[in-house]
């Protein structure tokens, strides 16, 4: 596990160096205090149009952070030959995959915290109180992001990256829908629509902006169990992503 | 043989998908919908909702000019049934979830070993 | 153990298919040869022949369609082998934000390596990298990453050096740094394997030499078997036509029939001696003198 770890650092601060990071992070802060401009009715529904909107502008920024950070890691070391001396000696496929994920991963979490801290930084702004569950809730948009990062490499693997965007932004679209949505979405197919749609992740599973926002209390053990869900969908995401890169020919 | 790994995954992702219904309008016990109509409509009288795990036992409601009618924080609203019909709300499928999960990981672990193995091959 | 070598190829074949499934293209065709113990194997052949095939093929880059391959009797996916590997890839190149110092200090660690930032700035001058210890990747010139590869390459020690095409895009005393720094270590024991298109490096460094065309294996032994297998003769007469000097090469088998003619149409012989064959020739007369 040294190898992963070490090359997790590795990517990490190649990934650190590069200016699509602080471009991202500098237009979901943008947008976070974009939010916050908008003039409101009272109190108390400019805290909560803040709230749901701002961790909205989070998750958004989340599919990005997952998009500009991984849906060009593996195309660009094929192309440029990084990858050769990488699979070739120091590091088995697995670890390669694994290092580069758990690199994204960090980077993608801290970029997140950020904007977290930011949203605060906003309510304290407006004197509006911050919500106990408001980093549980940033703690669920990491997981989520770290699944829509699974799936990135998972495309990454065998799409180009203008295409891997358009389908990992579809399947974020589609998981975020519940059966009946879908399925409403061509009623003339239902029962081939409703087999799909639970084929594809549930998305909605990290949702809990809405009930924040609206100051329900949300059980710890929920929490846990969303956590738990999306790490265990993000690893068989990855293992799918590397049963392909196991069998590809590194020409 | 990719392909062949492909189907079996696709295989066992339907069978671990079709036996879980994440549609909650769909699945939810009477209690939980009957309790979201309940808390809909009925404003006047005080709830615990022991199934749903929901504390809002109090149902304080606020006028507010522009929606007509809307509760202070932490209190369910009219035509907010699609609200409480997502995860967090029903706790009636964390057990799914939590399964579901464990079948994941248990795929996942598969798929890693499977491939690995035939590699070194 | 001591029949093990450290890379053996038991009839390798690798096919790939076509686009849109439309049968496949055959790159290498059932190739046996081995690498023993402290040699320095020259893989020769012209572009396309299956060279860098061959080779992705022994690091598992590339899954073999037939055939088997062992390094030190272990198949080389085997983690602990491929620690006793180094590889000079034909395009090296390196996530371009880093320096020479950060890389070899990150690569060690991913090989479980003990040495220090002082062992590996020992190993930038050795390659000639010294001056560029701080300087980003992204600066370096192809030569450069030539360098580093070697210095890559060179840091575990390995017993085994896999390098394809690796002076390519160096300049003569670059060249001859690298030739020098593979004596070097395959003095220390190392083996090697190199693949290349400069002859004269081969013919320099190398105890035997494996050539393949068009996928197939179509010469191998060592130098001295390929250069001296046939003694060859040089005459040179003067031309009847023109009066300059014209020089004929032939085997030895017939030298004296070829004399007798000469001197039956009076055509001055002006000397006759030996000619000394190069591995051009041998290549050349090997692989049909043509690229396929």
């Amino acid at each position: 596990m040294k190898a992963v770890f070490t090359f997790s650092l590795m990517t990490l601060r190649m990934l650190f160096r590069r200016r699509t990071l602080w471009g991202i992070l500098l237009v979901i802060l943008l947008a976070l205090a974009g939010i916050a401009s908008v003039p409101s009715f009272d109190v108390s529904n400019q805290g909560r149009f803040i709230l749901d909107f701002g961790l909205f502008g989070i998750e958004v920024g989340a599919l990005l952070l997952a998009l500009g950070l991984a849906a060009n890691l593996y195309p660009r070391d094929r192309e440029t030959g990084t990858l050769m001396p990488l699979i070739a000696v120091p590091l088995s496929r697995w670890q390669y995959l694994l290092g580069r994920f758990f690199g994204a991963a960090l980077v993608q979490a801290a970029a997140l915290i950020v904007t977290c801290l930011g949203l605060m930084l906003i309510l304290l702004f407006h004197r509006l109180p911050i919500p106990g569950d408001l980093l549980p809730a940033t703690l669920l948009i990491i997981v989520e992001g770290w699944f829509l990062l699974s799936t990135v490499f998972f495309f990454s693997f065998f799409a180009s990256p203008p295409l891997n965007w358009p389908l990992t932004t579809m399947l974020f679209i589609v998981s975020q829908m519940s059966v009946s949505e879908f399925v409403s979405a061509m009623p003339s197919a239902p029962g081939l629509m409703r087999a799909v749609r639970l084929l594809l992740p549930h998305a909605d599973v990290f949702h809990i902006k809405d009930p924040i926002a609206h100051g329900f209390e949300i059980e710890p053990v929920y929490f846990l169990i969303a956590v738990f869900y999306g790490l265990c969908y993000s690893a068989f995401m990855l293992s799918l992503a590397l049963a392909v890169f196991r069998g590809r020919d590194l020409k | 043989m990719r392909m062949c790994t492909l189907f079996i995954s696709l295989v066992l992702l339907a069978f671990v998908g079709c036996r879980t219904d994440y549609d909650i309008a769909d699945i939810a016990p009477t209690e939980h919908l009957e309790s979201a109509e309940h808390h809909g409509h009925d404003h006047d009288h005080e709830h615990v909702d022991g199934e749903t795990g929901d504390e809002h036992s109090v149902d304080e409601h606020v006028e507010d000019s522009h929606a007509g009618h809307a509760h202070s924080s932490g209190n369910r609203n009219h035509g907010t049934q699609w609200f409480f019909n997502q995860p967090w709300a029903a706790p009636f499928i964390w057990g799914k979830l939590f399964r579901d999960a464990l079948i994941f990981l248990g795929l996942a672990a598969g798929i890693f070993l499977i491939t690995g193995r035939r590699r070194k091959r | 153990m001591a029949d093990v070598h450290p890379l053996q190829v038991m009839e390798l074949s690798k096919r790939f298919p076509r686009k849109r499934g439309l049968g496949s293209v055959q790159a290498v065709s059932s190739i046996s040869f081995d690498v023993r113990q402290g040699e320095i194997v020259g893989f020769i052949g012209h572009n396309g022949a299956g060279k860098t095939t061959t080779i992705k093929c022994i690091l598992g880059l590339l899954k073999a369609s037939e055939g088997k391959i062992s390094l030190w009797g272990s198949a080389p996916a085997d983690s602990d082998v491929r620690k006793r590997i180094g590889y000079i890839p034909e395009s090296p190149d390196y996530d371009d934000s880093f320096t020479p110092m950060e890389y070899l200090s990150m690569f060690a660690s991913m090989r479980g390596l003990s040495g220090k930032d002082t062992d590996w700035m020992k190993l930038l001058k050795r390659t000639g990298l010294a001056r560029w210890e701080t300087t980003r990747i992204r600066q370096f010139s192809k030569g450069m990453k030539q360098r580093m590869s070697l210095a890559v390459a060179l840091q575990s020690n390995p017993d085994l050096l896999i390098m394809d095409e690796p002076t390519g895009g160096l300049d003569p005393i670059a060249r001859k740094e690298f030739r020098d720094i593979i004596i070097e270590e395959n003095k220390r024991g190392t083996s090697v394997f190199l693949s290349s298109h400069i002859l004269s490096d081969v013919e320099t460094i190398c105890n035997r030499a494996v050539i393949l065309a068009g996928g197939k294996l179509v010469a191998e032994g060592s130098l001295k078997e390929l250069l001296g297998g046939e003694k060859l003769y040089r005459i040179t007469v003067i031309s009847r036509r023109t009066g300059e000097e014209v020089e004929e090469i032939m085997p030895e088998a017939d030298l004296q029939s070829r004399i007798d003619s000469l001197r039956k149409d009076n055509l001055p012989i002006v000397k006759v001696e030996m000619a000394l064959k190069s591995l051009e020739d041998v290549f050349l007369s090997a692989t049909g003198g043509e690229e396929q």
